[in-house]
């Protein structure tokens, strides 16, 4: 397979993104994750900041109107920028991994498209929270939930199956069984797999 | 009569709310909520065929006066005559944008005014007004903002102002005619008005504002428009306008069918011919001469909007039919206490605030048989209430970014071009030019009609 593009999605404190972060790496590929908030903003001119906050969020729908694909929501805008962004880099040929942005099922129709979930059990998740943010527990639990909340929010709303469904994905898998670097060298080889086919 | 009654709220009232939500398309909840209408509050409730076969209205295609009409009448039920109307108009503007027509005004407009920030701000809210009488504002604000964009980014100033400043403009300009904003269509086949009614009524009223809003605008974003880089800009760089022009061919017959439409939009009391068949002919002319790219233009006609009005009619329908309206009516009659400038000033405000945050499409066909009961009732003319109730749906719905559907466009194209607009900026300048204009237009009609 000439092309492969290796989509991320995620649970909130699983690993997931160092997961699609070392994939890249072995893979040789560019990733889209916050670089991709870095790539829309040299293209609009938009600050880093300002795409940063509308991010993988979801609009508020009360006070948003959507008329013939047009939508005052900037978070609308911004998804759908990235949304064409990774489109149009999928379309050029190009591999790559992507974190996120509902890439699962808008690059779909790509058969190189492999898709992966990233789950992770929530003592795990916690551990990982409370050291990575320096938080207690309660707060590491609140802000995973929070974080979590608002992807299913945004995937749900820009996606017609539910985000973790597994449906959507060629592997869901849980980073809390074999830990973060088993699940990456299990992820690598089945990829492989994938691209010898 | 009691559970029509109540089905017939419960229906309009989740029709709005799953409008607002945005989770299921708005066509589809009005289609749906219209279906119910017709099986539960007109079948199950009321027994009466004869109710929905009124409230279909197809019979309405084969009656002389939905096509030549003499003298005034109105319509009940789906109003075909606006749905046809909308749709020959979507397929002259496809048209019109497929030669290149909108790009190539923008920017020969503004290469007449020398490339000149300033004068290219009034003379787009000008041309954003005066396009979006004959032309929907969605189609007008696309390409002015994308050309706005497009000379911001090469005369390197800031086009948010001017956006803005567009929106505002092709909503006031859609409050002058018949045929610029689709509560006046509705006001205007259900009461049987002309195209030149409204010009010489909200027309006059539109003008007036339109002055007060460009000395307003001026003064209000006078900063923000000057020049980011200050170096001077050669304008022979600049692309020509006649390169907007994709067939010279197709531009000058698309030009020519929208001085048709335009001339028999404007003569259509004298001529007699309804929106109606103005708007089928203009549509058989267009497709006539697109050869074969006419499929084309009818794929791209949005008709989802066409399902979204006959759905919308069903549902306002089963209110009529059912009394409710009658109940709203009753009650703007009681708090007036059946004084005109009190009634008049509800009428005007409360439009104003609820197409602020609603759609004002189904906010103006819901209204349509309450002014009626009123006229009847408290004896104000019912052309008083009906300019009334234009002006109100039409310029409230620019006090917010999701109360027109020009608003929505203009903010979507500039954020999908690095100009995000947050409700705060949009709300800032044109909240108070809204209620200025309003302002205005009470003082209008106070000294003109009572």
């Amino acid at each position: 397979m000439s092309q492969i593009i290796i989509s991320v999605g995620r649970e909130f404190g699983s690993g997931g993104r160092v997961i699609a972060e070392e994939l890249a790496k072995r893979f040789e590929l560019p990733i889209y994750d916050r670089h991709l908030i870095t790539e829309i903003a040299n293209r609009t001119g938009m600050t880093t900041e300002q795409i940063e906050k509308h991010d993988e969020a979801p609009k508020t729908r009360i006070i948003s109107r959507r008329v013939r694909g047009y939508s005052n929501s900037i978070e609308d805008n911004i998804a759908e920028m990235q949304f064409d962004f990774i489109r149009k880099k999928a379309e050029s040929g190009e591999s790559f991994v992507v974190v996120g942005r509902c890439s699962e099922s808008k690059l779909r129709d790509f058969d190189c498209l492999c898709s992966l979930f990233i789950i992770g059990d929530m003592p795990c998740k916690i551990k990982r929270i409370m050291k990575l943010y320096d938080m207690n527990e309660s707060e590491a639990e609140d802000f995973i939930q929070k974080k979590d909340k608002k992807r299913k929010r945004y995937h749900n709303y820009h996606v017609k199956l539910h985000w973790g469904d597994s449906r959507l994905y060629d592997l869901t898998v849980n980073s809390s069984r074999l830990g973060i670097e088993k699940t990456i060298d299990f992820l690598e080889g089945y990829i492989k797999a994938r691209m010898g086919k | 009569m009691l559970a029509a009654q109540i089905f017939a709220v419960i229906i309009f009232l989740a029709m709005f709310v799953l409008i607002v939500l945005d989770k299921i398309e708005r066509h589809l909840v009005t289609l749906g909520s219209g279906i119910l209408t017709l099986i539960v509050v007109f079948g199950i409730c009321m027994r009466d065929g004869k109710a929905i076969w009124d409230i279909i209205a197809i019979k309405d295609f084969v009656k002389s006066d939905f096509w030549y009409q003499v003298a005034e009448s109105e319509s009940k039920g789906i109003n075909w005559a606006t749905i046809v109307f909308i749709a020959g108009m979507m397929v002259m503007v496809e048209g019109m944008a497929k030669a290149g027509f909108f790009r190539w005004l923008c920017m020969k407009i503004a290469f007449l005014v020398k490339c000149k920030t300033i004068p290219i701000f009034v003379t787009f809210m000008i041309m954003s007004a005066v396009l979006s009488m004959f032309i929907d504002s969605i189609t007008v604000i696309m390409f002015l903002a994308a050309v706005t964009i497009e000379l911001a980014q090469l005369l390197k100033f800031n086009p948010i102002p001017m956006i803005l400043a567009e929106v505002f403009c092709a909503n006031l300009g859609g409050s002058a005619t018949m045929c610029g904003d689709p509560p006046n269509i509705i006001i205007g086949t259900s009461l049987g008005f002309s195209f030149f009614d409204f010009l010489m009524n909200t027309g006059v009223c539109a003008g007036i504002s339109l002055i007060f809003s460009v000395v307003f605008f001026y003064f209000a974003f006078k900063k923000e428009l000057v020049s980011t880089s200050g170096e001077v800009v050669d304008i022979s760089k600049l692309p020509d306008p006649s390169s907007a022009i994709t067939n010279k061919k197709d531009f000058i017959i698309s030009t020519l069918i929208f001085a048709l439409a335009v001339v028999l939009l404007v003569t259509h009391s004298i001529t007699h011919l309804t929106v109606a068949t103005i708007g089928l002919g203009i549509a058989v002319i267009t497709l006539l001469t697109a050869g074969k790219n006419a499929l084309e233009l009818i794929k791209k006609t949005d008709y989802k909007t066409l399902v979204f009005f006959i759905g919308l009619f069903i549902v306002v329908g089963g209110l009529e039919e059912t009394g409710i309206l009658e109940y709203i009516a009753e009650f703007i009659r009681t708090i007036s206490g059946g004084n005109p400038y009190i009634t008049i000033a509800i009428i005007l405000w409360i439009s104003a605030i609820a197409s602020a945050f609603v759609d004002n499409i189904p906010f103006a066909a819901t209204m349509v048989p309450v002014i009626q009961s009123l006229a009847a009732s408290t004896g104000i003319p019912i052309n008083t209430l009906a300019w009334t109730l234009a002006i109100g749906t039409d310029v409230g719905g620019s006090a917010t970014p999701i109360g027109a559907s020009a608003n929505v466009v203009g903010t979507s194209v500039a954020a999908k071009n690095g100009y995000p607009i947050s409700w705060g900026r949009y709300c800032a300048k044109l909240a108070p030019a809204t209620i200025i204009v309003l302002a205005i237009s009470t003082a209008y009609i106070f000294f003109r009609y009572l």
